[in-house]
């Protein structure tokens, strides 16, 4: 074949124009981190890297949820073991109270003073607050379960239960409820505080107060394995997390050590495409003509 | 007889010969980087022998040769590789521009990137979740409410630029026309000038040239065929005559002439009048008067799928069977699918339905019923173009509906009365602003297999349509790079035959150059023959 000079400066320019291109590339694989900036680069790649996106910030914000449903447990714990405080002292009260030989008027009215106040306290406690909501008046959070002018709320929707999703089809219940119980307790302590005149009928109440630390027992048992569930999900949420992303970064992330290795391969041929290019364009005939 | 300076003759006609040789080497030498120029070459040829045959020729016992002359020149070149180049070049035109329109396209979708419609749905997503874990939190609503917001906006931006392009690539189709039609009278006007200079015996060698560079822009845009006229009068054998230009169609046997002679056609872009389609493009009429071959017409189905003009049609879109199609206009169809089907169904969550079997309900933190939070910016349809939050919510986050109780109330404030359920308990609506439920329903909406997108969630129809945008962005960059490099094989086969070597023209100067001299040398030859004639003979004994 008869060959040019026009033919091998066109190759050259087109070779180092190739070189270019292709050293470009990499180099934006570098700058990016990612193997891929646009869908047709590999439509696979970035189909799927969509899909594994949307994973990794399902998981982050399964994540921040699950923070949510530990500070609900936490504080239902914390309150209920509040209540269980307040009837343990109650049934000392009780106790002591019980034995009327040696409980005179004021150390009776001593015991009513400290029940009113254990009262006011477990009403407190039915309106825990996390941040801006009450824990315990179900989907009324905005509202206190213990309403200072009607008493405790019995309406179903303080009933209803309180769900955060923490995984694809997976929510926890979060509420506890215990407005019944709270109920119980407070009527149950308005009645003691009555008791304080007579001194009659403590030793009965023991009883009662007993019944009642087992239901909050039951509770805070529940709401230990919600809690321990939680725990579960949380591990699981944490692998997930290292999946998602463990593998969102093995489909569009750049390989550092191979790209830096084609970038130096790319770069040896750009320059022996130069150095050739300019062996060969350099000289003519007329530089050996006389 | 011969003459006595018969020498003197030959040796001039050989002096002139390498001369014009010579020059046109200069010419090549010259012209090594003109695009196109093809290298020329005098074609030398012996003179006719003496004595010449006839009745009163004298006899003589040899036919003596009478030196040399420049019978013609001629360009060098192949019409079978034009023939190739242009077809490959055709190929090239087409993948060419498809590549760039998917690229563009590619660019203001913007996938994958933390700015495109994905990311601001896994946003809407995201704060729907918090919202659900946090309803009575007026700042998570106020998030819902803006990265609803930024979802709109986004369906709007991106069906707002994929238009643009859209209008761009119309423009470009027009420009296309313009500069077919002038290449296509430029061509013409060569003919022309050709048809004069080959009789009188010439090679318009640099208009050939012209033409067939004319001819190669052309190629790129439309699939050509050529044929070649000879032009009669005293035009030599080799002489290429003028060309006439067809148009490939898909229909067996039918082409469509676009130039005869020097009469070119003139190009219209046929459209729609329909209201649906405005403008829309249906075809090209190829019209001239004075063209024998009436059938102009060009319908967008019987364009051979090659060329730039075909290419920017199918990017553009085009009316067939009552419907645009095209790389741009399906692109629009499915995000205008994608956003109503999206914001129909996030609407029916968002409103649920009291009066369904089983009732689903859905109401905002004062109990209300949820209204739309998607609405049409006007008219009536969703379309990715046609979508906004509603401005009720936008005013006041409140009125997202992130609860499932039963509103008492519907969104404009008439009461909603109590009512039985099927065990005859009564069901009383409430309004709950610690309920969540719903605002998790909103959220799932992304996930949810819609009928309206074939079976496929919001999140995989827009996957799906990236990945389909992507293959076909492969598949064009693929071919272009495929039919880039055989048209560089064709382009390289064809300077190799055509274009300018310096070192042959350098040999080729050594050598006409040295030929000039020794004819210049017989002369000196033929002088001192001619000398002993004139001034050495006839004085013996003097």
């Amino acid at each position: 074949m008869r060959v040019t000079q026009s033919m091998l400066s066109q190759n050259m320019l087109r070779n180092l124009s190739s070189s270019y291109n292709n050293m470009g590339k990499l180099q934006e694989q570098l700058n990016t981190g990612k193997k891929v900036t646009r869908p047709s680069d590999d439509p696979v790649v970035v189909m799927k890297g969509m899909g594994y996106g949307m994973q990794v910030d399902k998981v982050e914000q399964y994540q921040k949820n699950m923070g949510e449903v530990n500070n609900w447990l936490d504080s239902s714990d914390d309150a209920l073991d509040g209540v269980g405080s307040v009837l343990l002292r109650m049934k000392e009260l009780a106790t002591n109270a019980s034995n009327t030989g040696a409980m005179g008027e004021n150390e009776r009215k001593a015991i009513e003073a400290e029940i009113n106040q254990l009262r006011e306290h477990v009403r407190d406690l039915a309106n825990t607050k996390v941040g801006d909501k009450h824990i315990f008046s179900g989907s009324m959070t905005d509202k206190p379960l213990f309403n200072k002018e009607t008493g405790f709320e019995t309406g179903k929707s303080f009933g209803e239960k309180v769900e955060i999703e923490v995984f694809d089809g997976v929510s926890l219940r979060v509420s506890t409820d215990a407005s019944k119980m709270f109920k119980e307790i407070d009527e149950m302590l308005e009645k003691v505080g009555g008791m304080t005149a007579t001194g009659v009928g403590f030793s009965e109440m023991i009883t009662d107060i007993d019944k009642k630390m087992d239901n909050v027992l039951s509770n805070r048992a529940d709401i230990g394995a919600r809690s321990n569930r939680a725990e579960l999900m949380s591990n699981r949420l944490e692998m997930q997390e290292g999946a998602a992303k463990k593998q969102r970064s093995q489909n569009e992330d750049v390989d550092y050590e191979k790209t830096i290795t084609d970038l130096i391969t790319s770069e040896s041929i750009h320059r022996a495409t130069l150095s050739v290019g300019a062996r060969i364009m350099q000289p003519s005939l007329m530089d050996f003509l006389r | 007889m011969r003459s006595t300076f018969m020498g003197l003759e030959t040796s001039k006609r050989g002096l002139y010969t390498q001369q014009s040789a010579l020059y046109t080497t200069g010419h090549n030498i010259g012209n090594a980087n003109t695009p196109g120029y093809s290298r020329q070459r005098v074609n030398m040829e012996a003179t006719s022998g003496f004595p010449g045959v006839g009745i009163n020729a004298g006899t003589m016992p040899g036919f003596l040769g009478t030196g040399v002359q420049a019978g013609s020149i001629q360009r060098i070149r192949d019409s079978f590789v034009d023939h190739q180049y242009r077809s490959e070049s055709t190929k090239l035109g087409y993948w060419e521009s498809r590549t760039n329109a998917i690229a563009q396209m590619e660019d203001v979708i913007g996938e994958p990137s933390e700015f495109g419609l994905q990311q601001s749905m896994s946003d809407f997503w995201q704060s729907l979740q918090t919202l659900a874990a946090n309803p009575e939190n007026g700042g998570a609503r106020a998030v819902v409410v803006e990265r609803g917001v930024s979802v709109a906006e986004t369906f709007g931006y991106i069906h707002k630029s994929v238009s643009e392009i859209k209008g761009n690539l119309n423009d470009e189709i027009e420009f296309s026309a313009t500069k077919i039609e002038s290449l296509l009278s430029q061509i013409g006007e060569l003919n022309k000038q050709i048809a004069t200079v080959e009789p009188n015996g010439y090679l318009p060698n640099d208009l050939y040239d012209a033409r067939d560079g004319l001819l190669d822009q052309l190629s790129s845009y439309l699939p050509i065929e050529t044929s070649y006229e000879k032009t009669g009068g005293r035009a030599p054998a080799i002489a290429e005559g003028i060309v006439t230009i067809k148009i490939k169609t898909n229909e067996p046997g039918k082409t469509i002439t676009v130039l005869e002679k020097d009469n070119a056609a003139k190009l219209t872009i046929d459209r729609t009048t329909s209201a649906d389609y405005p403008n829309s493009i249906t075809g090209f009429t190829f019209s001239s008067e004075s063209i024998t071959d009436p059938e102009g017409q060009l319908a967008v189905k019987d364009m051979v799928k090659s060329g730039e003009l075909r290419s920017l049609v199918e990017s553009h879109g085009y009316m067939e069977d009552g419907k645009e199609k095209g790389l741009y206009p399906e692109m629009l169809a499915k995000l205008d699918k994608m956003a109503s089907e999206f914001a129909r169904e996030f609407n029916a969550v968002h409103t649920g339905d009291i009066n369904g079997t089983p009732p689903s309900y859905a109401s905002d933190s004062e109990g209300k019923q949820g209204q739309p939070f998607f609405v049409v910016i006007e008219g009536t349809t969703f379309s990715a173009s046609n979508i906004k939050v509603n401005s009720v919510i936008k005013d006041n986050p409140n009125k997202v509906a992130a609860s499932n109780s039963r509103p008492i109330a519907t969104a404009d404030g008439t009461p909603i009365p109590p009512t039985v359920d099927s065990d005859g308990n009564p069901v009383v609506g409430n309004p709950e602003v610690g309920n969540g439920k719903n605002a998790k329903l909103l959220g799932d909406v992304f996930f949810k297999k819609l009928p309206g997108l074939g079976g496929s969630s919001v999140q995989g129809f827009y996957a799906q349509t990236i990945g389909q945008l992507g293959v076909e962005g492969q598949q064009a960059i693929k071919m272009t790079e495929s039919s880039g490099t055989l048209l560089l094989s064709v382009s390289n086969r064809r300077d190799s035959i055509s274009s300018v070597s310096l070192d042959e023209e350098m040999t080729d100067m050594i050598r006409f150059q040295q030929a000039y001299n020794a004819s210049a040398r017989m002369i000196t030859v033929m002088d001192e023959a001619l000398d002993k004639i004139i001034n050495g003979m006839g004085i013996a004994g003097r």
